[in-house]
């Protein structure tokens, strides 16, 4: 058994007390996290992604199901003492340097004074913030903060790592830095359980994930798994594609990917037949390449295909 | 027994960051030059009263001024420092650090009472200050009398928490103000039930409303000596060590239940 998160049938109601609504976020959530591996909890906004992770720290509640957290209950000293928290848009004292801040948290965690400061110094170095050591966070911009949310997240050296929405604002370069570092903190033999909503980079780097919408699992397992499923070939044409082609069983998707060239999403299994035909309609038929479905496509496809499933997926 | 109140070096850690924050806060600051501006032009009114009857208002207003202003910053800070950590939530990377809840509040009280005490000795050096320029004579049943007044404010502080725990920051205030009043008061019913005249001598209702208002709320003229100290009668430390006692019980129970809510409690 080692699993480093084991959460059964796990449910979240919220109640609005005045008006009487009642909102299920999240509605019967089953899933395992094993030791040493990168988790990725991924789904569009609203998905129920930080009401989860929420109620694995301890900070609310569940109305029913269960969680475990390190073989412990959720929020209780004995696991809190062993795992890292970054939650969502995180916000801290900001009349405190985030040497100070840290120092606070390191006395919380109970370690001895040249300890805390030798960590804090070499987390800050490792976030990026060393030379913003000692300006207040008052002053600090989304991205520090999201750096420094990662540095408290590691100070007491944590065996598990939760990290909601890590990526968020930060620019294309910080965020191949939270990546590298959470390739790394695995390197480290620790497990990191990140949930997100952008799902550009991170492909290579989940070992299994989760896909979560409208509160509930829609997909589960590794990315190779999810991605290889619905296998399909792509086709690229000259000229348009003839009226009678359109319809054609096993065609997924057409669109003109420039002047006079329009590529073809076709099923493997249907692939013979659609070339066949668009070789006896006299088309000119430029590549035709093997492609597994993208983690995109696949969260897209989980949204629904309309507009707003694939406006939440680009935000 | 050991960990009942939990952990020295967490609620330490707490305690010191929330001292750190109001010395660092500009309104709390400009709340502590106001208070300490209002004792010293209070003395100024006494300058209208009669010359025999001076060191009387001087003695008993400043007091009473003191004790107010405690009061006030004990419900202004106790309400919005808690309010700020949900509203900002920057309770979520503390309540999610292995330290317990009560431990959270816990230390909240003990920064307060840090911020209290300062904010205690400035004013009254502002009033002693003032007494020596009209040279009224000291004595040391001021210290005593300054010392209760700390109480009472922490006494305030601890019931400010315990409302901060589940309502709003304007209820919480109006909550806490209300205890204030009706602590302040609580003799005055007292009196009445023990007298033989009157609605809460003959309405039985009456009386057990007067009566659980008397065990259930905290009397704060316990904390108020300003007439003794006028009339000379001495206070003594046995006194106000009877008096911490009496305090110390009254915000056990509070941080206690509002230890029980707050752990309770969603942050969503
Ligand atoms: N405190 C709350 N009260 C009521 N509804 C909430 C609360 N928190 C979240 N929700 C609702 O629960 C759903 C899931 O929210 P959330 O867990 O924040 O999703 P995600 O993190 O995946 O974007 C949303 O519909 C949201 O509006
Ligand atoms: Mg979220």
């Amino acid at each position: 058994m080692d699993d480093v998160i084991a959460v059964e049938g796990l449910r979240k109601v919220f109640r609005t007390p005045f008006r009487r609504r009642r909102v299920e976020a999240v509605k019967g959530v089953t899933f395992q996290v094993r030791r040493g591996e990168i988790f990725g909890f991924l789904g569009p906004n609203g998905a129920g992604k930080t009401t989860t992770l929420k109620m694995l720290v301890g900070l609310i509640r569940p109305t029913s199901g269960r969680a475990r957290v390190l073989g412990g209950d959720p929020g209780t000293l004995e696991v809190m003492a062993r795992v890292g928290f970054l939650p969502e848009q995180p916000y801290f004292y900001d009349y405190l340097t985030p040497g100070e801040l840290l120092d606070v948290f390191g006395q919380v965690f109970g370690l001895p004074r040249a300890l805390r400061r030798q960590r804090i110094d070499s987390l800050l170095d490792l976030v990026g913030l060393g030379d913003a050591k000692g300006r207040v966070l008052r002053k600090f911009s989304k991205g520090m903060l999201q750096r420094v949310g990662i540095a408290q997240a590691l100070l007491n050296d944590p065996e598990l790592v939760l990290l909601d929405e890590p990526m968020s604002g930060l620019d294309p370069v910080g965020r191949k830095e939270i990546i590298d570092l959470m390739a790394r903190l695995k390197d480290q033999g620790k497990t990191v359980f990140f949930s997100s909503h952008i799902l550009a980079d991170i492909e290579r780097l989940c070992d299994r994930v989760v896909i979560l919408h409208k509160g509930e699992v829609k997909h589960a397992g590794t990315l190779k798994e999810l991605l290889t499923q619905g296998e399909r070939k792509e086709i690229l044409v000259a000229g348009e594609l003839p009226d009678g082609l359109s319809g054609r069983p096993g065609l997924l998707a057409t669109d003109r990917v420039g002047p006079g060239v329009t590529r073809l999403a076709v099923e493997s299994a249907a692939a013979d037949a659609m070339l066949r035909a668009l070789l006896d309609a006299r088309l000119e038929v430029l590549q035709v390449a093997d492609r597994g479905i993208t983690l995109e496509e696949l969260f897209v496809k989980t949204a629904g295909s309309g507009p707003v499933g694939a406006r939440e997926v680009a935000g | 027994m050991k960990g009942l109140f939990g952990s020295p070096r967490r609620v330490a850690a707490i305690a010191r960051n929330t001292f750190i924050e109001a010395g660092r806060n500009r309104a709390f600051i400009g709340l502590g030059i106001a208070a300490i501006g209002l004792v010293a032009s209070s003395m100024a009114v006494s300058g209208l009263a009669i010359a025999d009857q001076m060191a009387r208002v001087l003695v008993d207003f400043g007091l009473f001024a003191i004790s107010l202003l405690e009061v006030v910053i004990a419900v202004t800070m106790g309400v919005i420092l808690v309010f700020k950590e949900i509203d900002r939530k920057t309770f979520y990377v503390v309540l999610t650090k292995p330290i317990r809840r009560s431990e959270v509040l816990a230390g909240k009280f003990f920064g307060l009472a840090a911020i209290l005490a300062i904010a205690l000795v400035l004013m009254a050096a502002a009033w002693v200050g003032s007494l020596l320029l009209r040279d009224v004579p000291l004595r040391h049943d001021m210290v005593q009398a300054l010392v209760l007044t700390w109480m009472q404010a922490l006494l305030i502080t601890s019931v400010a928490l315990f409302f901060s725990s589940f309502a709003s920051p304007v209820l919480s205030g109006v909550f806490t103000l209300g205890v204030y009043l009706a602590g302040t008061s609580i003799y005055v019913l007292e009196d009445l039930l023990a007298g033989r005249k009157g609605m809460l001598a003959t309405n039985e209702a009456a009386r057990a409303v007067a009566k659980a208002a008397v065990v259930g709320l905290p009397d704060l003229s316990v904390f108020n000596l300003g007439k003794e100290l006028i009339l000379g009668i001495p206070i003594g430390w046995d006194y106000v060590a009877a008096a911490g006692a009496y305090c110390a019980g009254w915000i056990v129970l509070f941080w206690a239940l509002a230890a029980l809510i707050f752990e309770r409690r969603d942050f969503a």
